[in-house]
C-alpha cells in the first residue's frame, strides 16, 4: 500500500491495555514499520506512574503528509487495539465512534478495586456485546493463551500487532515487520517474534468469513 | 534510543521528543551533560550515556539537580558547551545556583533543558519553569514540534554562545514522551581542550574568576540585560518563529511548545484556515518585539494557547499596553477569560472548543448518542484502575509493616512521605499511611519539626520514609537538622538499589553508574550512623523481623532513629522476570470470607498477583502477574498460600 | 446470644472506652494484635458477626444464656455464684518450692493437673517489667514464673487464641473474671462453627474487683522505682488503703486513690468478683497471708482438688463462716455496684436493633441483685 491509500488521513490509531503489557513496545514497531513505509508517524503517550498497574494509551497518527497533535481528538478513533478487554471499553468512551473498529484480547487484568471485592469485573459476554454496540467491527483473540503457548505472556502485543495487520486497515506486511525486528534484535529473537506476529495474523484470518 | 550516535546525516527516524532532544546536543556537539531522573526528561541523560565514551563525553546522574546544573556549569566555564537535564521541579532545587549563573553568564554554550508535566500525570504538582527565564532573566526557547526538539536544542548551545549566557530549552510530556518523523542532522568532530581561565581581572567575564559579589553585581546585571536586549533583536529574525494564515486574520491565535500541535489540527479539523492565523513563537522569552508588533497589528481578536501559567499571555498583553498607542487595543482570549482552562494539560479538544466558542463555529466531535451510550457503558464495563505497587515491590510489605506499627504502637503515629514509587503509600495500596507529601526531601523536614512539637504537647509517633535516591538527593540535611536539634523522629530508608520511578536509574548508592563504569557507593547506614542516628537495617520481605525493628524504633522515644529497609526494586533488571518461589493456595486451607481471615490477602494486602474467585470463594494466584516474591505467604493467617523455591 | 462484627466491637467497646484487654479478641485473625498491653484493630475488617465480638467479656453479654450453657440454669444472683464448696487451701508439701502470692494454690494445682496429665500445657499470664505477657507454658518449672499476682490487665487470652490456631487441646488456664467470661463464651461455639472443638480441660479463675491499665501505671511507678525489677506487688486487706510494690532493694507503696483513676472503666461494670464460670476459684484469704480462699464449682474441679489433695499438693481446711460471709458481702457489692453503673451508663438490656448492651441479664434477677439488703 503507497502513503497515498491510506482510508483517511490521518488515520488514527490507539493501542491500549494496563501498564506492563508491552503497550509501548508494539506502538514503536508499528509506527517504525510504518515510517519505513514512507509514512508521517505521531506517537503518543502515557509513561510514569500510570505504569503502576493503570490504564496505558498509545494514540498514532499516521498520514501521507504530516506529523500530528500526539493526542487523538475525542471521537476520532479509526481503529482501537486492545491488549485488556475493559480497557478497549474505556478508550471507546472518550475516542470511539460509530465507524471505529476494534480488536482486543479476551484476558482480563484485575484491577487492585476488583482485587479487593470493591468493584465487579464484567463478563466477557458483556464485554464483547457492548464492544460491538461501540463499534462497526470488532475482533476478539486470545493473545494471552497465545503468548503463553509461546512460552511468555509478554508476546500478546506481537499477536495483536500481528491481528493489526491481519486486518489490513494500514500496510503492515511480514517483511516489514522482520526488518524493523532485525535492526533491534538477534535472529533468533526475531524468530520468536515472527511466529507471534503470524499468530496474530491467523487469529483475524480465522474469525473473517 | 539504541545507536543514536550511529545514525548518519538525512536519515529519518521515529524518535522521541527526548531522543531529539539529546541529538540535537549531540550535533552540537555538547561534552558534558548531567541531570537528575523526572519525568518527562529521563531519556535525555540515558541516550547520552549510552553514546558518551563514543563521542568523548562525560555524562553524570547527578545526585540532585543543583550539583547538575553547577556541574554542567563548570564545563561551560572550562570552554566546553555542556547542557543540563531535568524535570520541570528540578529547575526549583536548581534556582539558587541558576540565579548566580544567569547573572554571570556562561563561557561554552550552556543549555538547561526542562521537560515539563502539564496536567501532573506524574508529578505532584502543576508548576512550570518558563517564569524563571523572566525572573532570572535568561533566554527561553519552547521546540514547537519534534523536528524543531533536535533543531532547536542544536541552535540553543550557538545562541549560548553568541551572548554568553545559559539558555532555557523547554519540553512537555506530550513532546518529551511523544515520537515522530524527525531527519538527522551532521555530527561533528569535536577536539575542545577544556580550559578554566581566570587570571584576569573580575570584570573580565570570560577570562577573569567567575566571582559574584556585592560590588560586581550591578556591572553583572547591567551586562545581563544588554545580552537580554541583543536576544530578543535575534529573535525577531529567528526562523523557528513561524506564521501560517491570511494577512488580516479575524482571530490571531499565538502559541508555543505542544499547543502548537493542537492548535494546527484544531484549525484543520474546524475549517477556519481563512479567519485564523496561527504564530507559533519558539522564542517566548524575550519576546520578539518587531515580530509581535507586526501580527498585532494586524488583528483585532487574539487568543493566545499555552500550559500551565498564562506566561506568554500575561507578557504578550504588557507589551501589547506598551505598544498601545502605535497598534490600538486589542481583544484578549485566553485563560485570564476561561476561555483555556487555568487547569490541566492542554489538547485538541481544549483549542477546538475555544475556538468553536469564539468563531461561533458548531463542533460536535461525536454524535451525543454515542457518547451518552458509550458513558453508560463505561460504567460497569471499565472499572477504575487505581494505581498501586508492582506484584513483587518490596515498598507493598514495607509500608503493611509500617502501617501495622503505627496501629500496634501506644501513640497514634503517623508518616511524612516522599517522593518516589513510595509515594503510593499515600493510597489504599500503600494503606493510607503517608499523611504528607510535597516534594524531594520534604518528608524528613517536615519529620523534624513534627518530632519537636512533642515539647509543646503533639502526642503522637512521627515517623518519615524516603527512598535511596531521595536520601542522597535531599534527605540528608534535614536528618542532619533533626539529629541536630534532638527531634524524635524514625525515618524509614526505602532502598530498593535504584531511582525506579523514573525507570531505574544508577544513584550513589550503587556501584555502577550511569556510563556503565565501576564507581564506589556510598552508603546510607554508615551515613546516618556517623550523623549520630541510631541505625538498623533489615529485608522488608522478612516481615516479622522489620515488625519488631520497627516497634522498638517506635517505642523508643528519644532522638532519631534510622532503619533501612533494604531490598531490590521488582523491576530492576537482577530481578525481572525471575521468580524466587513458585506460589500456590491450598484451597482446602484457605479460610478465605470467612471470619479469621475476610479476605486479608485480595482485601487488604491486594497484590496484582493474587485473585479472588468469587465463585469458589477461595483465594488464588495469578501466574501470569506474580512474581514470586512470597511475602503473601508470610502474611497469610491460616498458612494456605503456599510458596516453593524456585531452583 | 446477639453477635455482631468487629465495626460494632470498636463501637460498642474502644469507643465507649470499655476494653479490658483481656485478649480475647487478639490473634483469632490478622486485625486485632496486641503490643505492649495494648489491643488495637491493625487493618479494618468488616464482617458482619465474629468471633471477636462474639467473645469478648463486655460485648452483649447474656449472663443468662451463659449460665445455661455453663450450669444448665439461669443465673444465680446469689453473691458468689454456682458452687460446690468453699474452702481454705495452701500449696502441700509436695508442691515445688517458689515465690508465689498468698498460699500458693493457683500454682500447685496448675503444675500438678500437668504431671497428671489432666492437662498438656497452660495459658498463664507473665510479666516483663510491667507488661504483662501471655504464655503458653507446657514445662511444669516454667509455671512458677508466671506465678506472682499481677493487678493490671494482661491480654493473656492471646495466647490461648494462638494455642488453639495451631491445633493444641487440653489445656488449662488461669485467668481473671473478665477473661474467664470471654473463655466461657468462646467454649460455647457462638458462631456454631461446624470444626469447633474445646480446647480446654481445666479453668482456673481469679478473684478480682479491678485491675489497673499496665500503660497508665508504667509512667507512674518509673518515677519511684525501676520497674524492669519488680518481684512483688500486693494490695494488703484493709484497713490499709495501699498498692505495695517491691523490688529486690525497694518497697513502695502508692495510696489506693492515687491509683483508682488508672482503673478501666470496663471493671466498674463487672458484677464477678469470683471468677463464676471457672472450675476453680481462687483468691487471698483475708488475715491469713500464707493462705487461700478457694472455691469448687464444677465436678471436674472437684476432682483435681481431691485428688491433688490426696498426693499432697493441696492442703485443706474448712473455711471460716465469718471469712465466707466477708467473701460474700464483697462479691455482692460488686455486682450491685456493676450493675447500678451499667444501668446508670445505658449498658444493660438495651432493645432495639442498633441499641447494643455490654450485658443483659433477665429483669428479675437484675431487681434482686440491686434489692437493699
Amino acid at each position: 500500500m503507497s502513503p497515498a491509500m491510506l482510508s483517511n488521513d490521518p488515520y488514527n490509531l490507539i493501542i491500549t491495555g494496563v501498564g506492563g503489557q508491552g503497550n509501548v513496545l508494539a506502538s514503536r514497531m508499528v509506527g517504525d514499520m510504518l515510517l519505513q513505509s514512507g509514512f508521517f508517524v505521531t506517537i503518543g503517550e502515557t509513561f510514569g506512574a500510570s505504569q503502576r498497574g493503570g490504564s496505558v494509551m498509545s494514540h498514532m497518527r499516521i498520514s501521507a503528509g504530516s506529523y500530528f497533535s500526539p493526542q487523538i481528538p475525542r471521537g476520532m478513533a479509526h481503529m482501537v487495539v486492545s491488549l485488556e478487554p475493559t480497557e478497549a471499553i474505556r478508550v471507546l468512551k472518550d475516542y470511539g465512534n460509530s465507524q471505529v473498529k476494534v480488536i482486543s484480547n479476551t484476558r482480563p487484568i484485575h484491577s487492585i478495586g476488583v482485587i479487593s471485592g470493591e468493584q465487579a469485573y464484567p463478563s466477557e459476554k458483556d464485554i464483547k456485546k457492548w464492544a460491538e454496540e461501540l463499534s462497526q467491527q470488532v475482533w476478539f483473540i486470545n493473545a494471552t493463551d497465545g503468548a503463553m503457548r509461546l512460552g511468555n505472556p509478554i508476546f500478546g502485543n506481537i499477536i495483536a500487532v500481528g491481528a493489526l495487520s491481519g486486518t489490513g486497515v494500514l500496510p503492515l506486511d511480514r517483511e516489514t515487520f522482520r526488518n524493523v525486528l532485525l535492526k533491534k534484535m538477534t535472529p533468533e529473537r526475531v524468530e520468536q517474534n515472527m511466529a507471534a506476529f503470524d499468530m496474530g495474523v491467523s487469529m483475524i484470518d480465522s474469525q473473517t468469513i | 534510543m539504541e545507536n543514536l550516535a550511529e545514525e548518519k546525516k538525512g536519515t529519518t527516524l521515529l524518535m522521541m521528543g527526548n531522543d531529539a532532544i539529546a541529538r540535537g546536543a549531540m550535533e552540537a556537539g555538547v561534552r558534558v551533560a548531567a541531570g537528575y531522573p523526572g519525568t518527562p526528561s529521563s531519556e535525555i541523560i540515558e541516550d547520552l550515556a549510552s553514546v558518551s565514551k563514543q563521542l568523548n563525553m562525560y555524562v553524570e546522574w547527578s545526585v540532585n539537580e543543583k550539583v547538575a546544573l553547577e556541574v554542567a556549569a563548570s564545563a561551560s566555564y572550562a570552554g566546553l558547551r555542556s547542557m543540563a537535564v531535568m524535570k520541570q521541579v528540578g529547575v526549583n532545587v536548581a534556582s539558587d545556583f541558576l540565579l548566580h549563573l544567569a547573572q554571570y553568564g556562561t563561557r561554552g554554550g550552556m543549555v538547561l533543558v526542562t521537560c515539563e508535566d502539564p496536567g501532573a500525570l506524574s508529578s505532584t504538582n502543576e508548576g512550570e519553569s518558563r517564569p524563571y527565564s523572566k525572573m532570572m532573566e535568561f533566554p527561553l526557547i519552547e521546540p514547537g514540534n519534534f523536528q524543531e526538539a533536535k533543531d532547536m536544542t542544536k541552535w540553543a548551545f550557538q545562541l549560548s554562545e553568541e551572548i554568553r549566557n545559559i539558555v532555557m530549552v523547554r519540553s512537555v510530556t506530550r513532546l518529551s514522551h511523544a515520537s515522530s518523523n524527525v531527519v538527522l542532522g551532521e555530527l561533528p568532530e569535536i577536539n575542545t581542550q577544556p580550559e578554566f581561565r581566570y587570571h584576569s581581572n573580575l570584570m573580565d567575564t570570560m577570562e577573569g574568576p567567575i566571582i559574584n559579589l556585592p560590588g560586581t553585581v550591578s556591572f553583572l546585571h547591567r551586562s545581563q540585560q544588554e545580552k537580554l536586549k541583543r536576544v530578543a533583536e535575534i529573535y525577531d529574525e529567528c526562523s523557528f518563529n513561524v506564521y501560517t494564515g491570511p494577512d488580516r486574520p479575524e482571530l490571531l491565535l499565538i502559541t508555543s511548545s505542544a499547543c502548537n500541535l493542537y492548535s494546527r489540527e484544531a484549525i484543520q479539523i474546524l475549517g477556519v484556515q481563512e479567519r485564523v492565523g496561527i504564530l507559533k513563537l519558539g522564542t517566548t522569552w524575550p519576546l520578539p518585539p518587531k515580530l509581535l508588533e507586526k501580527h498585532l497589528a494586524s488583528t483585532e481578536n487574539v487568543l493566545v494557547v499555552e500550559e500551565v501559567l498564562p506566561f506568554m499571555e500575561d507578557n504578550i498583553k504588557a507589551f501589547t499596553a506598551s505598544i498601545g498607542v502605535r497598534i490600538g487595543v486589542k481583544r484578549f482570549y485566553g485563560k485570564a477569560d476561561g476561555t483555556i482552562p487555568m487547569v490541566g494539560e492542554s489538547n485538541p479538544d481544549v483549542v477546538l472548543n475555544a475556538l468553536s466558542k469564539i468563531l461561533s463555529v458548531k463542533y460536535e466531535h461525536v454524535s451525543t448518542d454515542y457518547s451518552k451510550k458509550a458513558a453508560e457503558i463505561a460504567e460497569k464495563g471499565a472499572p477504575p484502575r487505581a494505581l498501586t505497587f508492582c506484584p513483587g515491590c518490596p515498598h507493598r510489605a514495607s509500608f503493611w509493616t509500617i502501617h501495622t506499627t503505627l496501629a500496634l504502637g501506644d501513640r497514634e503515629g503517623f508518616v511524612c512521605g516522599d517522593i518516589g514509587c513510595y509515594s503510593l503509600g499515600a493510597i489504599s495500596s500503600g494503606f493510607d499511611t503517608l499523611k504528607t507529601l510535597h516534594s524531594m526531601g520534604s518528608g524528613t523536614g517536615l519529620a523534624s519539626g513534627f518530632g519537636k512539637l512533642g515539647n509543646l504537647g503533639l502526642n503522637k509517633t512521627v515517623f518519615s520514609v524516603c527512598g535511596d535516591s531521595t536520601f542522597y538527593h535531599a534527605v540528608m540535611p534535614s536528618l542532619v537538622n533533626a539529629i541536630h536539634n534532638r527531634a524524635d523522629l524514625t525515618l524509614i530508608v526505602l532502598d530498593n538499589s535504584g531511582t525506579a520511578m523514573t525507570g531505574f536509574q544508577a544513584h550513589p548508592g550503587l556501584e555502577v553508574n550511569a556510563t556503565g563504569d565501576n564507581v564506589p557507593a556510598v552508603d546510607i547506614p554508615a551515613i546516618c550512623r556517623a550523623m549520630g542516628a541510631k541505625v538498623s537495617v533489615c529485608d522488608p520481605f522478612e516481615i516479622e523481623k522489620t515488625q519488631t525493628v520497627l516497634l522498638k524504633a517506635a517505642d523508643d522515644r528519644e532522638g532519631v532513629k534510622v532503619v533501612v529497609l533494604r531490598q531490590i526494586c521488582a523491576l530492576s533488571p537482577e530481578k525481572k522476570g525471575k521468580k524466587l518461589y513458585d506460589m500456590s493456595v491450598d484451597e482446602d486451607i484457605c479460610i478465605g470470607e470467612n471470619c479469621g481471615c475476610n479476605r486479608l490477602c485480595t482485601r487488604i494486602f491486594k497484590c496484582p498477583g493474587l485473585i479472588w474467585d468469587n465463585e469458589k470463594k477461595k483465594a488464588g494466584i495469578d501466574e501470569v502477574i506474580c512474581t514470586g516474591c512470597g511475602v503473601c505467604a508470610s502474611i497469610c493467617p491460616s498458612g494456605a498460600i503456599k510458596k516453593k523455591e524456585v531452583k | 446470644m446477639r453477635t455482631f462484627g468487629p465495626k460494632e466491637l470498636l463501637q460498642d467497646v474502644r469507643e465507649r472506652g470499655l476494653c479490658v484487654e483481656c485478649g480475647a479478641c487478639v490473634s483469632l485473625c490478622p486485625y486485632f494484635k496486641t503490643h505492649q498491653g495494648k489491643t488495637a484493630m491493625v487493618f479494618p475488617c468488616d464482617l458482619p458477626e465474629g468471633r471477636c465480638y462474639a467473645y469478648c467479656p463486655k460485648a452483649e453479654v447474656d449472663l443468662d444464656e451463659l449460665s445455661m450453657n455453663r450450669w444448665g440454669k439461669l443465673y444465680e444472683t446469689t453473691p458468689l455464684g454456682n458452687y460446690i464448696q468453699v474452702l481454705k487451701t495452701r500449696a502441700g508439701k509436695n508442691a515445688p518450692a517458689g515465690e508465689f502470692q498468698a498460699g500458693g494454690s493457683v500454682s500447685s494445682i496448675i503444675t500438678f493437673a500437668m504431671t497428671q496429665g489432666i492437662i498438656d500445657a497452660s495459658v498463664l499470664t507473665d510479666r516483663e517489667g510491667l507488661t504483662p505477657v501471655p504464655r503458653l507454658v507446657t514445662r511444669t518449672e516454667d509455671v512458677i514464673k508466671c506465678a506472682q499476682s499481677k493487678y493490671t490487665t494482661a491480654p493473656t487470652l492471646e495466647a490461648l487464641n494462638i494455642a488453639m490456631h495451631e491445633g493444641q487441646g487440653k489445656l488449662g488456664v488461669v485467668g481473671t473474671p473478665c477473661q474467664i467470661t470471654a473463655l466461657t463464651q468462646l467454649r460455647s461455639n457462638p458462631l456454631n462453627l461446624p470444626d469447633f472443638s474445646d480446647p480446654v480441660s481445666l479453668v482456673v479463675g481469679l478473684f478480682c474487683t479491678w485491675a489497673l491499665d499496665a500503660r497508665l501505671l508504667e509512667p507512674m511507678l518509673s518515677k519511684r522505682l525501676n520497674i524492669k525489677n519488680i518481684k512483688k506487688m500486693d494490695i494488703p486487706p484493709p484497713p490499709a488503703e495501699i498498692l505495695v510494690v517491691e523490688t529486690e532493694k525497694k518497697r513502695i507503696e502508692i495510696p489506693l486513690d492515687e491509683i483508682r483513676p488508672l482503673i478501666p472503666k470496663g471493671c466498674l461494670i463487672c458484677p464477678d468478683m469470683t471468677s463464676e464460670w471457672a472450675d476453680i476459684s481462687v483468691g487471698v484469704l483475708e488475715n491469713e497471708p500464707e493462705w487461700n480462699t478457694l472455691i469448687i464449682r464444677s465436678e471436674s474441679g472437684l476432682e483435681v482438688i481431691e485428688r491433688a489433695v490426696t498426693e499432697g499438693w493441696l492442703i485443706t481446711e474448712r473455711l471460716p463462716e465469718k471469712s465466707l460471709q466477708h467473701l460474700k458481702i464483697a462479691a455482692g457489692n460488686k455486682k450491685r455496684r456493676a450493675l447500678t453503673k451499667a444501668i446508670e451508663d445505658k449498658l444493660l438490656n438495651n432493645q432495639g436493633k442498633n441499641n447494643r448492651s455490654s450485658l443483659r441479664l433477665r429483669s428479675e434477677a437484675v431487681d434482686k441483685i440491686l434489692e437493699p439488703l
